[in-house]
């Protein structure tokens, strides 16, 4: 394979308009028809740089090369005449439509002109599945398919339109050990066949084992490009975050105590009349870590929100300390000892245009070590909330600054920094290090299992499979709705959760009830 | 250093946003003045200097008026703040400065109190009238999930009507030729700071006082903090177990107590007896106050003078020459057009970002050095 620069992008610089500077001076070289990883911290500029590649983001500086000719794109439509295709992390697919009116979308075949050719949709559509062996179904409804297979449908969707050069950010995130390998399978089939792959990711063992080469970046600098083959795992994580990270996390056994969290033969059907939660009964009991795994959309999301009193459950009962959280309100869960790190952190996790002093006491405004008669405490807030940043390690300019000035990992920190200094009795954490840095997430896991050693009750709902099983004492796995496994013995790995996680495997009835130790 | 740059980017803004608008002004002006200089003096420099042959000097009497005008708007701005930073798009301001002095008016007329006690009530009863008025928009948003907005727009009339309703055929003074009611008792009367015709009342005081408590209550209170929080991100101040429910119904009562006040202090301090016959106007003049401000109550005055002067030179300009006095209109439209867009300068916008940003990291980079580099 001759080392010939397919993709070339020099000194490339980003400012945003929130004053953030995404990428410094960047330069960042692919060569035709290898697998290159660009890895770095969340808020490291990856994402940044590839939006600048396909026409989503104008660089403030900088040159673009394809193929040794300067380009500059304006927007997707001229990255992908130009042969580049990117695969989001969050598929841009449309769900009532099939599989294959998703990937002729913009340039479907027309008869006379004017009507949608369907059946030429779906003889493109096989055409390019059989060229590249992706076993997919013209005819599904993207709504009714496996995220796995929706994956298939965006590099489809990306291949149709000549893509030469294919950008995957993470696509592993939301896939199942299973479907990664399949995946990875298909991502080698097409290097053979002369595409060009840029692979975004945090995972470093996934880097290893899929691509050539490897281009790390750290604070919007790219700080070098290497052979992988030439470059261990530490060295990476070294080369991101500028320190060594490890990323064993340390934790001594469990002590459980009484019951705090009793969750009884819950179910929920959801406003499209599918049942989401079927019959979920566990509990979580003082000082340890119960985690919650499963592939997404298997009634994490609906367990959570009757947890935290956002919906309530058809049937089935929350108790919280021997206490029905039924009907109560968030500001009651709150002073019952409940906290509460949510899945979308933009959502509700902050307020974006308030700063970070304002953002970290939302929960204990009304609390009387923060006011005076009926003025607020500045001052007391101030102290709080710069021990918490310190505490956290919120890379700031001061606690007055805006939250939404901040890099994604440094937002979850003034999150998780109120939740869990809240005094929490039960610590209900969704997803809480998704997408953010090495180092910020190492900082979480640590005070997680500090809190539940000191006491508090933890359930842990994470799509990321090596964090639920290195923080967890326990583990529940969710399929359809329904607990198909419980362990409790800490002997579990990945191809054995996979198993569970896609439904091939369920335990008996009696297995799953131990859940339950009251 | 980016929060001072851009502070100074949004006073630039503003400043240029009133110069354009100002800029359009000139060309109606221009086009429907037959002498566009003397207009133009009129509406710029009209409410501050007297000209009396070929003397300039300050003209105290158009300043004390153009200070009065400004007490409805001051309580109706700070009002649209309040609801406004709590993403409250209620338009009742308007109906509740009605309602709350034509309620400020009967007290006046009916009970019998001291000096200073009397307005004092008049106005607070009046307050609390609008604020229950305005359960209506608010409890029908929280219960009902009607949109503020349209409710509040339609109860402006309902409670126009409704007065008019009561003032013909309850209160109305029949011996005057005008629908009007009977004339305030003398105690009733919120006296002016300064003798003469400008009726600068004391209420222009209450309104500066006001201005502080709404301030203080916006920034440094429980309450006034989750209001903005709600404004923010609704769904976050839920989670973070706030009353939202509540809090957006409270909002919308401090608006209409604040609008009523605001009616009732201007009726008292500047008339004789109630004689309003339609919406007054200081409702609306209050949304552009408030956007002008920026949802800060401590910048509403400043707004309010900006308007009242602007209004008071277009007065001038109109009487004194030939121009319609709609002219305000055409300038306040194009100030809000200036100021709405938020892209307005983006661009420049963005060089300050790029520049302060690139020297923070040459500083950075500097220490990185420094320390030993990456």
């Amino acid at each position: 394979m001759a080392d010939t620069p397919v993709v070339q992008m020099l000194g490339i610089s980003k400012v945003y308009p929130n004053g953030i500077a995404a990428n410094r001076d960047v330069d960042f070289s692919v060569n035709k028809g290898e697998i290159h990883a660009l890895v770095g911290e969340n808020g490291a500029g990856k994402s940044t740089l590839m939006k600048i590649l396909f026409g989503l983001e104008k660089p403030t500086s900088g040159a673009i090369l394809i193929d040794g000719e300067a380009v500059m794109f304006s927007s997707p439509m001229a990255a992908i005449s130009n042969g580049i295709g990117m695969v989001h992390q969050h598929f841009m697919l449309v769900p009532s439509l099939t599989v294959a009116e998703n990937v002729v979308l913009g340039m479907a075949p027309r008869k006379s002109g004017i009507f949608i050719d369907f059946k030429e949709a779906v003889r493109l559509t096989e055409e390019y599945a059989e060229r590249f062996h992706f076993d997919v179904e013209p005819n599904a409804r993207v709504a009714d398919i496996s995220v796995g297979m929706k994956q298939k449908v965006e590099i489809l969707k990306a291949l149709v339109r000549g893509a030469k050069v294919l950008i995957l950010d993470e696509p592993t995130a939301v896939l199942t050990t299973q479907e990664t390998e399949e995946l990875f399978r298909q991502l080698h089939e097409l290097k053979s066949q002369g595409f060009t792959i840029i692979f975004i990711s945090h995972k470093l063992n996934e880097i290893k084992e899929l691509t050539d080469r490897v281009t790390i970046m750290r604070h919007g600098r790219a700080v070098g490009t290497y052979y992988t083959d030439s470059i261990s795992e530490q060295e990476i994580s070294r080369l991101m975050v500028g320190r060594d990270v490890v990323l064993e996390v340390q934790k001594t056994p469990a002590e459980p105590g009484e019951v705090v969290l009793l969750v009884e033969n819950l179910q929920f059907v959801n406003e499209w009349n599918k049942r989401m939660l079927n019959g979920i009964s566990f509990d979580v009991r003082k000082g340890e870590i119960v985690g919650i795994a499963g592939v997404e959309g298997n009634g994490q999301r609906e367990l959570v929100d009757i947890l935290f009193g956002l919906i309530a459950p058809e049937e089935g009962s929350v108790h919280v300390n021997g206490v029905n959280i039924a009907d109560k309100s968030q500001r009651e869960l709150r002073d019952m000892g409940i906290s509460y790190v949510p899945e979308d952190r933009m959502t509700f996790g902050i307020a974006g245009s308030a700063s970070i002093n304002e953002n970290i006491v939302s929960d204990r405004i009304s609390s009387p070590a923060f006011n005076k008669g009926p003025l607020l405490n500045m001052k007391a807030i101030r102290e709080t909330s710069q021990n918490l940043i310190e505490d956290y390690a919120v890379l700031c300019k001061s606690g007055r600054q805006h939250v939404n000035m901040l890099s994604g990992g440094n937002i979850q920190k003034v999150v998780v920094a109120r939740e869990f200094s809240a005094d929490p009795l039960l610590i209900i954490a969704d997803q809480p290090t998704r997408g953010i840095d090495v180092g910020a997430t190492e900082l979480i896991r640590k005070k997680l299992i500090d809190l539940s050693r000191q006491g508090a009750a933890v359930l842990l709902v994470s799509a990321d499979l090596n964090e639920v099983m290195e923080l967890s004492d326990s583990l529940i796995v969710l399929y359809g709705g329904k607990i198909v496994g419980y362990f409790d013995d800490g002997q579990w790995d990945d191809v054995m959760m996979g198993e569970y996680m896609l439904g091939l495997k369920k335990q008996s009835d009696e297995e799953v009830k131990r859940a339950c130790h009251a | 250093m980016l929060d001072r740059r851009m502070t100074q980017f949004n006073i630039l803004r503003g400043a240029v946003a009133i110069f354009f608008a100002l800029f359009v002004a000139a060309i109606f002006v221009f086009l429907t003045s037959e002498s566009p200089l003397e207009s133009l003096r009129y509406l710029l420099i009209g409410p501050l200097v007297s000209v009396k042959n070929g003397a300039v000097s300050f003209n105290m009497r158009n300043m004390l008026e153009v200070l009065a005008a400004m007490i409805p708007t001051i309580f109706t701005g700070l009002a649209v703040c309040v609801m406004f930073s709590a993403n409250q798009f209620n338009l009742a301001g308007e109906g509740c400065v009605y309602v709350g002095a034509f309620v400020g008016g009967l007290i006046g007329v009916y009970w019998d109190l001291p000096p200073f006690i009397h307005p004092l009530v008049a106005t607070l009863v009046a307050g609390v009238v609008c604020a229950v008025i305005m359960l209506i928009p608010a409890l029908a948003k929280v219960i009902l999930g009607a949109s503020e907005m349209v409710t509040s727009l339609m109860l402006n009339y309902v409670m126009l009507y409704v007065s008019m309703h009561f003032l013909n055929f309850h209160f109305a003074n029949r011996s005057r030729g005008a629908t009007m009611t009977h004339d305030f008792r003398e105690s009733a009367r919120v006296f002016q700071i300064v003798p003469g015709t400008s009726k600068l009342s004391w209420g222009f005081i209450a309104a500066l006082i006001l201005t502080v408590i709404m301030w203080f209550f916006m920034y440094r209170t429980r309450w006034g903090y989750s209001i903005r929080m709600i404004g923010i991100n609704e769904s976050f101040a839920l989670y973070s177990g706030m009353n939202v429910a509540g809090m957006i119904i409270v909002s919308q009562m401090i608006g209409g107590m604040l609008s009523g006040m605001g009616g009732s202090l201007e009726v008292l301090g500047r008339y004789n007896q109630f004689l309003w016959l339609s919406l007054p106007g200081y409702g609306w003049t209050g949304i552009t106050i408030a956007i002008l401000a920026r949802n800060n109550p401590g910048a509403v005055p400043l707004a309010a003078f900006f308007l009242a002067y602007l209004n008071k030179g277009c007065m001038l300009m109109s009487t004194k020459t030939h121009v319609p006095s709609e002219m305000i209109d055409i300038i306040q439209a194009a100030i809000f057009l200036f100021f709405a867009a938020e892209q307005f300068l983006s661009g420049y916008r963005q060089k300050i970002v790029v520049k302060t940003t690139r020297e923070e990291l040459l500083k950075q980079g500097n220490a990185d050095i420094e320390n030993g580099g990456e």
